[in-house]
């Protein structure tokens, strides 16, 4: 079945005298059907490991396995893989159709009539079944999008790989195609491994997310516990849009001291932090929350700096009323509410949604709580 | 610059080209409107700058072609000037009468084919593995290319060492191991293809060249494609990689056979005459040998016209080519 374990794979580039490690140590095991989305930011090794799958990179250290099988000295045509590329590399010279058959003709001795029924199947899948007899040079971007997939998808392999395949299209179409891609890979069932840098994509694709930064794998979990219980500080502030907000604190005895607020802590979280001493307090904007005139523990006076309005909701930039002026930290508030540059308000900073990070380290000490 | 004389009794200057064209059509003819008219709006104006040019061109090239037509149209022959009042073909007639005319022309056209289809394989060849990720490319790709920047002239001295029957370096080699000498010169069976494969070394780095351009305009993503999608490195390059050289391909062709067309410098040098070796005449070293060593002035300029309708016979599917891509 179409498993993929990639088992302490690194690749190491050589730099003049030294060398880059672009990949560093990474573990994932994707069981059979399974869609996976692969997320960092750009340069932190996720489309060298996608290409490491492929084959198209040779693997410095550690091993990949594919439905059980070592793959690592099998060249890319050998390994029953499609893979859908960023710039969609259709054949110029080629139809629609002879791009689809390709994959096919070359691997497989199918006779010509079952290559065409599949072709026409996975045409009519994608819904480019009028576009067969075109050229790739007289399709839109969404169109060409739709042939590199159905390219990939008439091959029936064990593992699609895509390396950021909607990045070329506009807005609209590509959370479109976005809808139509889980559909597809919903529908055929089988493994994926998606390479992005949009986390938006990430969060509302994948089975799981696995992150990458600088080579080394941060957390490979379900988009919710990446968002809600993050591993690290890294992850934290990389998945969700706006950012996680991050303050340095200290910890003072029950109380977590910053450079313009004191944060007193509840012993259960307490418990959690230990003997750490250097923290980092992590709240995301929408779990900040206007307070009114009541005034409690947790609650700052802050003025508005800036507002964003996004319709749905408000975006706000805030600071804490003696701080110097730029030093802002990010709300949402609901789009109904009533705030504008220069209001000072009251801000609460609810216990139960904060994380705290080590400060050194950025390991996660304590994360939100959820509601079972 | 002159401007529109026919406006003189309107209210208001005409400035555009369409206002001069009205008044061109009230009030009688404007050769000067209506050529601007017909070829876009500064034609006459900008005429100083590709007037003169054009008349040179026209005179030294194209005037040229049409009074060597003319010629090879008389019976013009050694000293003294050409009678114009008898035109006829009887030049064309009696050059497919010539076996030597015939020979010619056959060797010419095994020239331009063999010759043109060779080099662009090994060009290709040669591009392909030059583009290979191999270490000193550079270095590589000069070696290919210096024999293309020799004069015909000294390409042919060399080779005509090289080919030489006695201590030519390809009989020595071939002698040491073991195999008897071949006058590569002196064999009228042979020659044509010796001559083919000197300028063939010469030429390949050229067709290399352009392939290899050819080949760095496609992504590497083509390449890395085919190969997921199955396809061994042969097929990638048979079925992905080289018909997308198209256009590289039928550029370097023309070039290739052009030259194969002026093959005439490099038999000239080789034999120092008009006279190339037994087997390896074609029609340019016959249409001067008829021209400067027999006088046979309309005789030359009928294999000149051959010649010429021939080069046209390649350059011009090409330019209507380039000419439906939009690139003229």
């Amino acid at each position: 079945m179409g498993t993929l374990e990639l088992d302490g794979v690194t690749k190491v580039f050589p730099d003049g005298d030294g060398e880059i490690v672009a990949v560093d140590d990474v573990d994932i095991e994707m069981r059979d059907g399974e869609f996976l989305v692969v997320v960092g930011p750009s340069g932190c090794g996720k489309s060298t490991t996608l290409r490491m799958v492929a084959g198209l990179e040779t693997i410095s250290s550690g091993e990949i396995r594919l439905a059980g099988q070592r793959v690592n000295e099998v060249k890319p045509q050998h390994r029953d893989i499609a893979m859908v590329f960023q710039s969609y590399a259709l054949y110029p010279h080629m139809t629609v159709e002879e791009n689809m058959a390709f994959g096919l003709e070359e691997p497989t001795d199918l006779s010509d009539g079952e290559i065409e029924t599949r072709v026409a199947d996975a045409a009519e899948t994608m819904g480019i079944a009028e576009l067969l007899d075109r050229k790739p040079a007289d399709l839109s971007g969404g169109q060409r999008q739709r042939v590199a997939l159905g390219r990939a998808i008439v091959r029936d392999p064990e593992v699609f790989l895509m390396d950021e395949p909607l990045s070329n299209l506009d807005a609209k179409l590509r959370s479109e195609l976005r809808t139509e891609l889980q559909r597809l890979q919903d529908e055929l069932d089988v493994t994926t491994m998606y390479v992005t840098h949009d986390q938006t994509e990430a969060m509302t694709m994948g089975d799981r997310i696995a992150i990458l930064n600088a080579g080394e794998l941060q957390q490979v979990a379900t988009p919710l516990e990446c968002y809600h219980e993050p591993a690290n500080r890294f992850v934290a502030g990389f998945i969700g849009d706006p950012s996680m907000n991050f303050f340095p604190v200290e910890r003072d005895g029950e109380t977590l001291v910053g450079d313009m607020f004191d944060y007193p802590l509840s012993g259960s979280t307490l418990d959690d932090v230990g003997d750490v001493t250097d923290l980092t307090l992590g709240v995301r904007p929408e779990d900040i929350s206007l307070a009114g005139d009541s005034a409690g523990d947790h609650t700052f006076s802050t003025v508005v700096e800036v507002v964003e309005p996004m319709g749905d909701e408000n975006t706000v930039y805030l600071r804490f009323a003696d701080a110097p002026e730029g030093e802002t930290f990010i709300a949402t508030v609901g789009g109904l509410q009533q705030v504008s540059a220069g209001d000072e308000i009251t801000v609460e900073i609810p216990e139960e949604t904060i994380h705290l990070f080590d400060g050194t380290s950025g390991e996660a000490v304590h994360n939100r709580e959820i509601d079972e | 610059m002159t401007r529109n004389t026919d406006t003189g009794d309107d209210s208001g200057d005409a400035v555009t080209d369409g206002g001069v064209a009205e008044d061109g059509q009230r009030s009688g003819f404007s050769p000067v409107a209506a050529l601007n008219e017909r070829f876009g709006s500064d034609f006459v104006e900008s005429s100083q700058f590709w007037l003169p040019p054009f008349l040179l061109v026209g005179l030294f090239v194209y005037g040229a072609i049409i009074w060597n037509l003319l010629i090879s149209l008389t019976d013009f022959t050694g000293f003294g000037t050409p009678d114009y009042s008898d035109l006829d073909l009887q030049m064309y007639s009696r050059a497919l009468a010539d076996s030597g005319f015939v020979d010619a022309a056959i060797n010419t056209f095994i020239l331009l084919v063999g010759f043109t289809l060779v080099t662009l394989a090994l060009g290709l060849g040669l591009a392909i593995l030059i583009d290979r990720n191999i270490r000193f490319e550079n270095t590589f790709r000069t070696i290919y290319l210096l024999p293309m920047s020799l004069s015909f002239v000294v390409t042919a001295q060399f080779w005509a060492w090289m080919f030489n029957f006695n201590n030519g370096v390809i009989n020595i080699v071939i002698t040491s191991l073991g195999l008897g000498r071949v006058d590569w010169i002196g064999n009228p069976d042979i020659v044509l293809w010796a001559v083919m494969f000197a300028l063939m070394w010469q030429f390949a780095g050229y067709a290399m060249v352009v392939f290899l351009a050819g080949l760095r305009a496609i992504p590497n993503e083509h390449y890395e494609a085919a190969k997921v999608d199955g396809a061994s490195t042969v097929r990638m390059y048979w079925r992905v990689i080289i018909p997308q050289l198209k256009g590289s391909t039928i550029s370097a062709s023309v070039v290739l056979m052009v030259f194969a067309l002026k093959a005439f410098d490099f038999l000239y040098s080789l034999v120092g005459g008009y006279r190339p070796p037994n087997g390896a005449d074609i029609l340019a070293t016959k249409m001067v040998r008829e021209a400067y060593a027999n006088l046979n002035w309309a005789y030359a300029s009928a294999v000149a016209i051959t010649l010429f309708v021939m080069t046209l016979g390649i350059v011009g599917p090409y330019l209507y080519y380039q000419y439906n891509r939009g690139n003229l």
